[in-house]
């Protein structure tokens, strides 16, 4: 993977980009005296754009044109399309190695419950295990949530089933349809190609009380100079809505029918929520391997998930509980 | 208090290695204690053969036969949770700690996922890594000893 050969924009690039977020010609030379910089840095800092998935058009005499220009994520926009703004704190910055360690390290200075990081640009953002996940600037949402939990960590239990089923709620009611989740959170589209993806990273102790953060990384748009960073089947939003929500208002929509979840899910557990995450899962009933962390692999048939959310699977040896592993079809 | 969360609590005490455990909340105060055994105390890393109290001729072999691998004394750390244990933040990646490493309380051990729920476990007091009681990958139970610090 060469996460790495993609460094963030600079502060630059990112007001350069906002100046030209009308889609309009802008020329070098204006652009340049608006921040106060030399027409050369404007050249360099416009020079790479492409690769943060963007299309730009330089034509002499009339300047640079952003085609599709990124809709930035506004707090305020965020918190005006928000039903309870009162319960998020929201931040939103520009270019973050990942927002998830962000607010993790915050966490222990005593970050309250429903702060939000969203980054325009994650350059380490993680999936499971470290796995880098790649985004386009202004082609996806990524950000975590902060929530705090009376309970200790056991009794979270279900939690990354739960945070499944409230993503599921936000994008139904975006106008996608046919979107469903594989266990234990993965978001696909009805050709199994990923979406999104959920990472939650907890600090606590037994007892309680403890403190999750909420890793999302949502794909809206996939331009072609993204999606050959990543090395496994993608999707967009884009390619399962007729119409794409604004970034401001999905964001906000996602963060409504989370803190509800997490309400729900604090209250009463996930077995409640156990059939509804059943009825989104794509792999229920279905034939699969499970590839398990030792290394080991089992097959089976997929048989719905316990009231703590571990995914059973009925094999040889009768129904076996998964709390860790990875599936895949198996072809019939 | 409510009852509820007495009740996990003198289960954490029995469950666990230690003797007493004193809480205060508020104006809440707690203490829970026990007798143990004081060999209940550590744990051991593999199954152990104990060998019957012989008649007296066989007493002499019993002795001389190898010690059994006592498990090192020390700070037990255990799993707040089910799941996979992890000793590096990505495969392939370096051990968060090894044996014989000195670590200070605050330092990160291991990870412990369920469910794509990542747990980074921290130790609470500081020494040496005498003891890694779990292989990567492997699935821990709640309350399950991890590491020992010395």
């Amino acid at each position: 993977m060469s996460v790495s050969a993609i460094t963030p924009p600079k502060p630059l690039a990112f007001s350069l980009l906002r100046l030209m977020a009308d889609g309009e010609f802008h020329s070098g030379e204006v652009l340049a005296r608006q921040l106060g910089v030399s027409r050369a840095s404007v050249n360099n800092a416009l020079r790479d754009v492409e690769q943060y998935g963007l299309t730009m058009y330089g034509v002499r005499g009339r300047g640079y044109r952003l085609i599709e220009p990124p809709v930035w994520l506004d707090a305020g926009l965020v918190r005006a399309a928000l039903k309870t703004p009162e319960i998020f704190h929201i931040e939103i910055v520009e270019s973050a190695t990942s927002s998830n360690s962000m607010l993790l390290q915050r966490a222990v200075q005593g970050l309250p419950s429903g702060s939000v990081l969203a980054a325009e640009w994650q350059s380490a953002g993680r999936g499971r295990l470290g796995r880098p996940w790649h985004s386009g600037l202004g082609n996806a949402l990524t950000f975590s949530l902060l929530w705090r939990f009376e309970s200790g960590l056991s009794a979270l239990s279900g939690l990354s089933l739960a945070v499944g089923i409230a993503m599921m709620r936000a994008l139904r009611k975006s106008g996608a349809s046919t979107v469903g989740l594989k266990w234990p959170n993965d978001i696909l589209d009805d050709q199994r190609r990923k979406l999104a993806g959920i990472l939650i990273e907890a600090q606590g102790d037994m007892l309680g009380p403890s403190v999750v953060v909420i890793g999302i990384g949502l794909n809206i748009k996939l331009p072609p100079s993204v999606s050959r960073h990543i090395d496994q089947p993608v999707s967009a939003l884009a390619q399962v809505v007729t119409e794409l929500p604004e970034r401001n208002r999905l964001l906000a929509l996602l963060l409504q029918e989370l803190a509800e979840m997490l309400a729900t899910f604090a209250a009463q557990g996930f077995a409640p929520l156990r059939t509804e995450w059943e009825n989104y899962h794509v792999y229920q009933n279905r034939p699969v391997k499970m590839l398990l962390p030792d290394g080991r692999q089992v097959a089976g048939i997929v048989r719905g998930v316990t009231d703590e959310g571990a995914l059973c699977v009925e094999t040889g040896q009768g129904v076996q509980n998964f709390n860790a592993g990875e599936i895949s079809l198996r072809e019939a | 208090m409510d009852l509820r969360k007495l009740k996990t609590l003198i289960e954490l005490v029995e469950n666990s290695g230690i003797a007493e455990l004193e809480l205060t909340e508020g104006e809440e105060h707690v203490r829970i204690s026990r007798n143990i055994a004081p060999s209940q105390q550590f744990y051991s890393a593999a199954p152990q053969h104990h060998h019957v109290a012989a008649p007296a001729p066989q007493a002499a072999a019993v002795a001389a036969a190898p010690a059994e691998p006592a498990a090192p004394e020390g700070h037990v750390v255990k799993s707040p949770m089910v799941g996979s244990f992890y000793r590096a933040a990505s495969p392939g990646a370096k051990s968060f700690v090894d044996i014989g490493q000195t670590v200070n309380a605050g330092d990160t051990l291991c990870i412990i996922e369920a469910m794509k729920l990542l747990n980074e476990i921290e130790t609470d007091k500081g020494g040496i890594v005498k003891a890694i009681l779990v292989e990567n990958g492997q699935p821990v139970e709640f309350g399950q000893p991890l590491f020992i610090i010395g």
